[in-house]
């Protein structure tokens, strides 16, 4: 097939740039024009004059919506890098010890934590909104983080395991025979190695949670910790929105993982496919 | 490595002191070995309070009478189910979710073959490639309805332009919130546009494993190109294919953002997650709402496993 037909695969190499970027370039089009310009018909297919208003209206000034948008970005990148740290430092303990040692419950402490990962995340939605209620932790930090890290940690841990159970266990042992103590081994020699599924972890964990909606619309009620993505999803319920604001705010929201996607997809790849293919 | 220490004796995997001169062996043996359990400590208090209690708390509330405007609580058997059943737009939302699981999962598994098959050899520019590939999966699911919604717009959307540009349409249409299906096909596009890179992904490492040499002599006895794909890379991708639908089947029977943000909470294309939350966070009927979450939990489960079962053929090269 390799040389037989190439036009099968330029067609296949055209669908999936078209299938993936389009949509992508009409967000920045739009939000590059006017309200009067994006009403034309047919519409302009680039910005006839473009030009950055839409994004200046969004970022700048002390209106309701600018203050929207920036506190609503710093909490977004809090609960996400906060989210993903502790996930991270979290799974790599765990996954290490699944992978390394031997202890009564292991098998079924591991297993309980890979069955988690067949339920729906939506199983939980009520219960957890009730916990986080009894303990005051609506409207908080605490409350969305805690959430998060328990939805991905499951994930986190699998890729880890699978990523450590690959190292060859020579090194460690050579570090054991040197006096090393296996937090001393974990420390100086895994992490090392394992450096590689510890980025993709992360860069999968931070992707996820900066994907969160329902689970941060349920959890926060006002700005104080709402993240990016629920108070752009309020702009459209306001109806008085126009797209070409829309858009902008939309562009702002998949820079950050574009922009990770785009350079590190190779960490992306390797790690969903070591966290799905066994 | 130091020769002559090739494996792992129990003498190494009990030093947790990791004190190099350990004079009382027969002692340190018998003490339990407390760090693995320290370091998966962590893990197990978020998974079992977050995660396996507040499941326990769903399948045993789904059995109560829970609302918030009306207390007190109190035990009613399957009365939070049957209420779900004479609710006529849950009834419309479990159809609905009905038509996003069969769009969604046989548009994103079709194409994420095709696209595997692109990618299944190597050609320059290849991980450009997969660099643009993934980038719908890595994007949040409402910001991505946000951008569809302005392309499938009754005055201003790219579709509506397009199509009428090529005189397949003569004026701009609505497209949302009327026609059901229509609605839910555009909706369940914008999902099948997250979810796809990651299917594709999938299958395509299945596609890797796949000896060259098959195509080589299969090849030599003659068979098109067509047939190669119908009796070589169709049957040998069947475990990535498998776990691509079982992960479609997961979150399109849960989908949320996208028609949360598309059409709101017109019955033409609300899905059940929708209801259980309108049933839940607004109603604030939660003994409802676990019900909801608890069916659509075991038909996740059902379908996914069904799937698995009728899909997946063990490979082995």
């Amino acid at each position: 097939m390799n040389r037989r037909s190439p036009w099968i695969r330029r067609l296949g190499v055209l669908f999936i740039l078209v299938w993936s970027l389009v949509p992508l370039y009409w967000a920045l089009n739009i939000s590059l024009q006017t309200d009067a310009q994006i009403s034309a018909k047919p519409a302009h297919y680039a910005p006839p004059t473009p030009s950055l208003h839409n994004y200046l209206s969004l970022l700048s000034g002390n209106g309701e919506l600018p203050d929207a948008i920036r506190r609503s970005t710093a909490n977004i990148v809090i609960e996400c890098s906060v989210a993903t740290v502790v996930t991270v430092v979290l799974s790599t303990l765990a996954a290490y010890a699944f992978a390394r040692m031997k202890f009564r419950g292991r098998n079924i402490l591991f297993y309980s934590v890979l069955a988690t990962m067949a339920f729906p995340a939506y199983t939980t939605l009520i219960p957890l909104y009730r916990i986080m209620t009894t303990f005051g932790l609506v409207n908080t930090y605490t409350g969305i983080i805690l959430v998060y890290v328990s939805g991905f940690l499951p994930l986190a841990t699998w890729i880890l395991y699978n990523y450590m159970s690959s190292l060859p266990i020579a090194i460690e042992e050579a570090g054991q025979v040197d006096g090393a103590n296996r937090m001393q081994v974990l420390w100086h020699l895994v992490l090392p190695l394992a450096r590689p599924g510890i980025i993709s972890t992360a860069i999968i964990t931070f992707l996820f949670a900066w994907g969160q909606f329902l689970f941060p619309l349920v959890l926060s009620s006002d700005l104080s910790t709402q993240p990016l993505t629920v108070v752009i999803a309020s702009l459209e319920g306001r109806h008085v929105v126009p797209f070409t604001l829309l858009s902008a705010a939309g562009v702002l929201a998949i820079a950050v993982p574009a922009l990770i996607a785009v350079t590190l997809n190779r960490y992306i790849v390797s790690g969903l496919l070591t966290g799905s293919v066994k | 490595m130091a020769a002559g220490i090739g494996s792992v004796g129990p003498p190494l995997a009990l030093s947790a002191d990791g004190g190099p001169q350990r004079t009382n062996n027969r002692r340190h043996r018998r003490r339990v070995d407390l760090l693995p359990y320290a370091l998966v400590t962590p893990l197990t208090l978020f998974i079992v309070g977050l995660a396996l209690v507040p499941a326990a708390f769903t399948i045993v509330e789904s059995f109560f009478r829970i609302q918030e405007l009306n207390p007190p609580d109190r035990f009613t058997g399957l009365g939070n189910f049957k209420r779900l059943f004479s609710d006529g737009a849950v009834l419309a939302s479990l159809g609905n979710t009905g038509l996003y699981v069969l769009i969604g999962v046989t548009i994103s598994t079709v194409l994420a073959i095709m696209m595997a098959i692109t990618l299944q050899h190597k050609f320059a520019g290849r991980s450009i490639l997969i660099a643009v590939l993934i980038l719908p999966w890595a994007l949040p699911g409402v910001v991505e309805g946000i951008v569809w919604g302005s392309m499938w717009d009754s005055n201003t959307g790219f579709f509506n332009s397009l199509l009428t540009s090529v005189h397949l349409i003569e004026h701009y249409q609505v497209f949302l919130g009327q026609n059901r299906l229509l609605t839910i096909f555009a909706i369940e596009l914008v999902q099948v546009w997250q979810i796809t890179p990651l299917s594709t992904l999938l299958v395509l490492a299945s596609l890797q494993n796949i000896p060259g040499e098959l195509y080589e002599s299969a090849k030599l006895d003659g068979c098109s190109s067509s047939s190669l794909f119908r009796w070589i890379t169709l049957p040998l991708a069947r475990p990535g294919i498998t776990i691509a639908m079982v992960q479609a089947v997961i979150v399109t029977l849960n989908v949320f953002d996208q028609p949360y943000v598309l059409n709101g909470a017109a019955t033409t294309g609300a899905s059940v997650t929708m209801q259980t939350y309108f049933v839940s966070f607004q109603n604030l009927d939660f003994g409802e709402g676990y019900a909801l979450s608890l069916l659509i939990t075991v038909v996740t489960l059902l379908i996914s496993f069904v799937v698995l079962k009728l899909v997946y053929r063990p490979v082995e090269f």
